[in-house]
């Protein structure tokens, strides 16, 4: 049984990954997520948590780009690549702790909704629809503004303003794999609700939330990195957004210090892209219905 | 406190205008670039019309026009503009002069003053301004709490204030009191404000242009927009030269800094470094540099209470030991902060008042100053009994790791910036510290829950104001009031000698008791003055001619004591052309965002892609 299980689990990844290659733009986006992730995890071998001392930094303030600081440097006189390079950290954690917290409330919405069904599914989704046309950003600004600042806080922010697209998303499988004769096979044998709903409706809604997932990162790092440029971040921990905001405090806009404002700003715009490009390569592999291939 | 005083420190850069606008074009604020190629029309319209307008950019929003309850720096620097006060300071060195007074006279027993009002003065309606005037405003003050929310420390010592003929002013003290050269109160027109009923709810924003007798008059004002100015004609010391004057709301220094690079305003205060040191190589444009009348300090909760005893507020207990500030204010190394934060535009803090108003300006000793020592500190703390555990972490007397929270306005990069390198300093020490940056710190300060905080005033000539909020008659009446109090220092030495001060007319023997408060202060160790920051502003020389600043030699222009460098602005010779002086390092930055915003342009392009993709 178990031998059986892992066959079938390994020939399924085996045929995800035969999809997934003939995606060309999924691969670069998959590569580009390697060499970030890479980059990310080894940061403090790279450059170290010194790279964020104030006190010992290296240079003076605002230095152009040159051969010691190969991106210049920011107002205290410390290495804006290295803090690239650091801020890679958070930037990323932020975004996959908020993507995976979205996504699991909405999730558990989702699947809720569509097993009971009734006045119950109606009431929630009615609470979805009302997330849904509230501006994500501006529910975000308000929760950011009223909390601590914190990592925690912004990650909560987008957490619980994005979950209202996947909740629909997953209410609407959920609905669909119900409708099919084996779960009624599966109650006839006695199988409650909690039973229908983690051992047959999640692992058929499970492709969908993980595509769901890959796709909500980048919106939840570009969400993070305006929250962050907005001042409502965490100022003692260096991220993108938080550079550009910094950025900005320092008055690099109007001074010209373009090797300040620009990195930051391209790699986030980068990452977002490589998820996306991800997002799309899983989805389109794992629903047959999105046809070929880019 | 720091948001509501009569000169606020800093006037912060709120920037909740921008917010929304910035929110909805999302994309990670990448169209920065953009806020810089703002196109300049205002120039263009007033060629139009022939006349001069001065611009000013300001950030922070008026709280009240209404002279009575008006506290922040804007809102006072704009009344000094509309109303003439009793008496001016001049310009040259801050000492007394003339206003709407000509003359004033006190009795041997300095208790009865009388002032001679001038004849040449009148209110925009056409009428004479009159002692009856001023009898009235001080009399409003005196009588109705309401009309003495702004400047009732002023009247608070007035027994009684007549007009005997309308040249003639005479007031009499409870007791003497040495800022009577130095009332800073705007005389308002009696006909017009007897009709306000509610002195607590009147804004004096409704009817214009506002009845005045300054060098200026209010004619047009919109909340966070503008507050628009005309001069003056028959204005006694004579009219301004300038057609209008115009504050103009910018919430967003770097959009403040693009709109002067354009033209659209002739004068930005409140510069970084950063943008100081481009501007300074760009033609028509003049940056001044002058030392300021502010001080930036450290405050520590000294225990917060109420003038009824009863404490109140979560201040870390260790605090209340002064070894523990003692040890904390040795680790801070005030040069490097005037170094890398102010990049050199402050002068290190050494007492209390900054070292422009010379003759109350006092450092401490040498055996008594606090010079940075980190290792000094560490042996402070250890003789304390503040042991390290291993985890290299120092421990309270409770036994518990001192972690200390610092209250930071989340507008001021400076605050924040300092914040990083306390951290690290007292980290050294095993001190953990957190930055709580706030948009309004007012409420946990007021509530007395914090540890530290970021503290800043600005300094009047005379400094019986900002020395007063720290004597125990400021305290809060009760836990749930506020009161005038800074930090809630309550010193029965400081407070013998502020009444010795306010009642002390011999100006030498008033500066030293002065000092001595300063000294006392010090010693009380719950502040540490880490930098007088400097006045960082520029100006466009191709729109002001010549402009006076205040003191006259390396002075500031914006948020003066007087009215005397709007006042004095001469317009330049429209002929001369004026370009918009974008430097190369701008066209990059742009260059630089534009690559940026291609590039998000293709990724949301590959975004809708897919979504169509979606729709079977």
């Amino acid at each position: 049984m178990t031998s059986l299980t892992w066959d079938r689990r390994k020939d399924s990844a085996t045929r995800f990954w035969r999809g997934y290659r003939t995606h060309r733009a999924g691969l670069y986006g998959l590569a580009g997520l390697a060499l970030i992730a890479l980059l990310a995890l080894a940061a403090p071998l790279i450059v170290g948590s010194d790279v964020q001392s104030v006190t010992e930094a290296p240079g003076t303030a605002l230095e152009p780009p040159s051969a010691e600081f190969p991106l210049g440097t920011d107002q205290f006189g410390r290495s804006l690549l290295g803090l690239l390079i650091w801020g890679a950290r958070i930037s990323l954690l932020v975004g996959l702790l908020a993507a995976a917290l979205s996504v699991a409330i909405g999730t558990l919405v989702g699947i809720i909704a569509g097993h009971y069904g009734g006045w119950f599914s109606t009431v929630v989704m009615r609470i979805t629809d009302w997330f849904l046309v509230m501006p994500t950003l501006v529910l975000a600004i308000v929760l950011a503004t009223v909390m601590s600042r914190s990592m925690w806080t912004v990650v909560l922010a987008i957490g619980v303003t994005s979950w209202p697209t996947t909740a629909r998303l997953v209410r609407a499988q959920t609905i669909a794999v119900e409708s099919r004769p084996y779960i009624e096979r599966a109650t006839a044998l006695g199988g409650g609700h909690r039973h229908v709903m983690t051992r047959h409706v999640l692992p058929n809604v499970m492709p969908l939330v993980l595509a769901q997932t890959t796709l909500g990162i980048s919106t939840a790092i570009l969400t993070e990195a305006t929250l962050a440029f907005l001042g409502l971040g965490d100022p003692t921990v260096v991220s993108w957004g938080g550079m550009l905001q910094d950025a900005r405090e320092a008055g690099a806009v109007s001074s010209g210090h373009w090797w300040y404002l620009a990195p930051p700003g391209i790699a986030i715009a980068l990452v977002a892209l490589a998820f996306t490009l991800c997002g799309r390569a899983v989805e389109s592999v794992l629903n047959p219905k999105l046809g070929v291939g880019r | 406190m720091v948001m509501v005083t009569k000169v606020p420190p800093r006037p912060t850069p709120v920037r909740r205008a921008l917010r929304p606008l910035l929110a909805t074009g999302v994309a990670a604020g990448l169209a920065v670039g953009s806020l810089v190629v703002v196109p300049g029309t205002a120039q263009a319209e007033d060629e139009k019309s022939g006349g001069t307008t001065l611009t000013v950019a300001v950030s922070q929003s008026i709280d009240s026009l209404s002279p009575f309850l008006a506290q922040k720096l804007t809102s006072t620097s704009i009344h000094r503009l509309a109303y003439e006060y009793l008496t001016n300071y001049d310009p040259k060195d801050a000492r007394t002069v003339p206003g709407l007074a000509t003359a004033w006279t006190s009795s041997p027993d300095k208790l009865t003053w009388t002032y001679t009002i001038r004849k040449d003065s009148t209110w925009s309606d056409g009428q004479q301004a009159t002692a009856e005037d001023a009898a009235w405003t001080f009399n409003k003050m005196m009588t109705d709490p309401d009309a003495a929310t702004a400047n009732g420390s002023f009247t608070a010592n007035f027994a009684a204030v007549t007009a005997p003929d309308p040249q003639t002013l005479v007031i009499r003290l409870k007791k003497p009191q040495a800022t009577m050269t130095a009332l800073d109160v705007p005389i308002v027109p009696k006909h017009v404000w007897e009709k306000v009923t509610d002195f607590s709810k009147f804004n004096n924003d409704k009817t214009f242009p506002i009845v005045g007798n300054g060098p200026f008059v209010i004619t047009d004002f919109k909340v966070d927009q503008y507050i628009k100015l005309k001069p003056n004609k028959k204005f006694w010391r004579g009219a301004p030269q300038f057609d209008e004057l115009v504050f103009k709301y910018y919430k967003d220094g770097d959009a403040a800094v693009a709109a002067l690079q354009k033209g659209e305003v002739s004068f930005v205060p409140n510069l970084t470094p950063a943008q100081a040191a481009a501007l300074k190589t760009q033609k028509n444009i003049k940056v001044n540099d002058a030392p300021g009348r502010r001080f930036y300090a450290l405050a520590t909760n000294p225990g917060a209470k109420a003038q009824d005893g009863k404490t109140f507020g979560n201040g870390n207990k260790a605090l209340l030991d002064p070894e523990v500030r003692k040890a904390l204010f040795l680790a801070v190394d005030r040069t490097t902060l005037v170094d890398k934060v102010f990049q050199g535009h402050a002068v290190e803090g050494e007492g209390y008042i900054p070292p422009r108003f010379g003759s109350y300006f006092w450092k401490p000793e040498t055996t008594q100053k606090r010079a940075y020592d980190p290792a000094g500190a560490e042996k402070v703390l250890d003789a304390a009994g503040y042991r390290k555990n291993a985890a290299g972490k120092r421990l309270g007397k409770d036994g518990r790791p001192l972690d200390l929270r610092i209250l930071c306005h989340a507008t001021d990069p400076n605050d924040k910036a300092v914040g990083k390198y306390l951290q690290e300093w007292w980290g050294k020490l095993g001190i953990g510290l957190k930055v709580e940056c706030l948009d309004s710190v007012s409420d946990p300060w007021v509530k007395g829950d914090y540890d530290l905080a970021f503290d800043g005033w600005s300094v009047n000539p005379d400094p019986d104001y900002v020395l007063s909020i720290h004597t125990c008659g400021t305290l809060p009446a009760t836990p749930k009031d506020s009161g005038a109090t800074d930090n809630f220092i309550c010193d029965k030495e400081f407070d013998g000698l502020y009444a010795q001060q306010a009642v002390e007319y011999d100006t030498a023997k008033r500066a030293d008791l002065v000092k001595r408060m300063q000294s006392r202060l010090y010693d009380t160790g719950y502040m540490n003055i880490m930098a007088y920051p400097n006045a960082l502003e520029a100006y466009r020389t191709d729109q002001i001619k010549s402009i006076t600043t205040m003191p006259e030699a390396a002075g500031n222009l914006w948020g003066q004591d007087g009215y005397w460098s709007w006042w004095s602005a001469v317009p330049t010779d429209r002929a001369a052309d004026s370009d918009g002086g974008s430097s190369t390092g701008v066209v990059i930055g742009i260059a630089a965002a534009v690559v940026v915003v291609v590039g998000l342009g293709v990724f949301l392009g590959l975004r809708r892609r897919s979504t169509a993709d979606d729709r079977e």
